[in-house]
């Protein structure tokens, strides 16, 4: 009992430091994320995300300036002033999001009656990108109906009262660290467990283990062992990044969300166990590994929302293993989510834990 | 310093093997092998590629399992105690291969930790002359060199009996003297040495007595000379006279017999 406890502590030893002197484990599982964390940290804090308007203006009047002016003041509109030829090219490129005409009669009234002169502010969007065109459209219309009260002065009997709540303002980058931690929790989990495993098994290295009176399980726990170590850290190094130098929100526990993580890693080391025990050689291992893990890298809400994909495709995304563990760990990320919160999604976990842990049970082969 | 067979009847028996059997898919690999290894000596088994050596050594490792008949190593049954046999035995795997990014020490620690034994790794290390290559890896040694260290890892239990399957293959002659060499030096130690090869003067040269095996089966057991003194007496005359010196001989000459690793 005590040699076994000795040899465990030993392998785990080894394969820890393995680990850190595999360049490519570490470039995998470390660099890889932390370098998706800073593009998409620097991407969201720069002015992405606007509506593009090009504005050709043929009335020059107080109203129309005013018009302008508001137009401007909403936050999400980017405004130019433009000829109308050249909106018209810049909307056919796709350049701009909505381009708007302002008429000459624009606010202006009939010196005979006194009364203004009705007048249509023209918008174009492009057909094949509608959300943006429309959705700018539809404040436009909001505005002209705002100096349409102010012009004929009557009051409207049904209006929308607007008030900005200061929130923890949700960027970009708060969807999506959760996610990429989760992805990279995934990739140490099947790929370094997988390649290292298998490599031993093709050379011989386990061969020799098993001539030594070390029980050959000490082996697999201490391979484990080290993993969850180095995902802890890994974990642990990804999220201060995100929080110190991109201003991540962290809402919840961080307890909690580096728990959640550590199952993840848990989680995928089944995976990882399952391919190594079954395939013989780097060869079946590599491709078996992409067949799980890619699917998952654009179905599972890593960098994206799953709520885009059609319905029946959504339905069956919310099993996957990565969904559970990106889910979760950005439910407590972005909503501070407490682990009772977040109980279907550690259900889900611990479902996907045991049932590959049969599986690799079941094929699992030392040579 | 050798040990001579006719001397040592009255030595204890250290490893009996009966009527081993082995099959693979319907083939049989091994079919009734047994033999016994006295303390101190060096047991060669011969025989062409798939004779069934390594299998059979690997059944004495407990490496496999055993279909039938029994193996037993200072007296412990292999099937029934393979624990207790691997924390008595060295074992050299026919292509040993160990963990990547980690230095001989290191390896040699790991190694021992595992026999829940302390060792001295650089004596070790010097002993198979490997020294000063202590803080290198194994994919940065000479095949020769890894031989070495690989019978290094096998003595770190300071085992009673040590086995080696085909150690010298695919070295080149100067390696392979100096491995046999080594092997010497370890049976003057007191160690018992089992050891497959197909290389016939290397069975010669190494072994005290030799069990030549083919398809599975033992087809004859003794000293190297007596073998020969009984080929001989069957009648057989070989085809050319006999060189006073081999090829090798010229090229050891030639080329010396210091190591180029």
């Amino acid at each position: 009992m005590q040699r076994q406890w000795r040899s465990l502590r030993a392998l785990t030893r080894a394969s820890i430091k393995m680990y850190f002197r595999n360049r490519t484990a570490v470039f995998f599982t470390l660099f890889i994320p932390l370098f998706l964390i800073a593009v998409f940290g620097l991407l969201s804090n720069g002015s992405g995300g606007n509506i593009t308007i090009d504005v050709t203006n043929y009335s020059h009047n107080q109203a129309s300036q005013q018009f302008i002016q508001q137009l401007k003041s909403v936050k999400a509109f980017k405004v130019e002033q433009v000829s109308e030829s050249e909106a018209a090219d810049k909307l056919g490129r796709g350049k701009t999001d909505l381009q708007v005409i302002i008429s000459s009669n624009f606010g202006a009234t009939d010196p005979a009656t006194h009364r203004i002169i009705p007048s249509a502010v023209k918008t174009y969007y492009n057909a094949g990108q509608p959300q943006n065109g429309q959705t700018a459209s539809l404040v436009i219309s909001e505005l002209l109906d705002g100096f349409n009260v102010q012009l004929t002065h009557t009051s409207q009997p049904l209006t929308v009262q607007e008030a900005g709540i200061k929130t923890n303002n949700q960027n970009e980058i708060d969807f999506l660290l959760p996610g990429v931690i989760g992805f990279s929790v995934m990739q140490l989990g099947i790929f370094s467990v997988a390649f290292a495993f298998v490599s031993y098994k093709s050379t011989g290295a386990l061969r020799r283990l098993q001539v030594t009176p070390t029980h050959p399980l000490n082996f697999l726990i201490g391979q484990s062992i080290a993993r969850l170590i180095i995902g802890f850290l890994q974990v642990a190094i990804l999220l201060g990044v995100g929080i110190r130098f991109f201003h991540v929100h962290m809402l919840g526990n961080i307890g909690i969300f580096l728990g959640i993580e550590t199952f993840g890693v848990i989680m995928f080391l089944m995976f990882g166990f399952a391919v190594a025990g079954w395939a013989k050689d780097e060869n079946q291992a590599a491709p078996i590994s992409q067949l799980i893990t890619f699917p998952m890298i654009f179905l599972s809400g890593v960098f994206f929302p799953t709520t885009g994909l059609p319905a029946w495709l959504h339905r069956i995304v919310a099993y996957l293993p990565l969904t559970y563990l990106v889910d979760s760990a950005r439910r407590v990320a972005n909503e501070g989510a407490t682990l009772w919160q977040v109980r279907g999604d550690l259900l889900g976990m611990t479902v996907w834990t045991l049932v590959v842990l049969l599986i690799a049970v079941r094929v699992f082969k030392w040579e | 310093m050798r040990i001579h067979p006719e001397n040592c009847y009255t030595k204890v028996m250290l490893i009996e093997v009966k009527n081993l059997r082995k099959t693979y898919d319907k083939v049989e690999a091994v079919r009734g092998v047994g033999f016994e290894v006295k303390k101190g000596e060096v047991f060669g088994i011969l025989g062409p590629n798939g004779a069934g050596k390594t299998t059979t050594l690997e059944m004495m490792e407990g490496l496999k399992s055993i279909d039938h008949g029994s193996a037993k190593i200072n007296g412990v049954d292999v099937a029934r105690d393979p624990y207790k046999v691997k924390e008595m035995i060295g074992v050299q795997l026919q292509s040993s291969s160990f963990f990547e990014n980690l230095n001989l020490v290191e390896l040699l620690k790991l190694f021992a930790d595992l026999y829940n034994t302390s060792t001295q790794p650089l004596s070790l290390l010097e002993e198979v002359d490997l020294r000063e290559k202590a803080r290198s890896q194994v994919k940065q040694l000479s095949g020769g060199q890894k031989q070495r260290f690989s019978i290094a890892t096998a003595l770190v239990n300071d085992p009673v009996a040590l086995f080696l399957d085909e150690p010298t293959t695919g070295l080149d002659p100067q390696a392979r003297r100096n491995l046999w060499e080594l092997v010497r030096h370890i049976q003057s130690k007191g160690k018992t040495i089992i050891l497959t090869t197909h290389y016939m003067d290397e069975a010669e040269y190494l072994c005290d007595r030799v069990a030549i095996m083919d398809e599975g089966k033992i087809v004859a057991l003794d000293t190297p000379s007596r073998l020969i003194e009984a080929l001989l007496k069957r009648g057989f005359a070989p085809k050319k006279h006999v060189e006073l010196a081999t090829l090798e001989d010229v090229f050891i000459d030639l080329t010396g017999k210091e190591l180029r690793d």
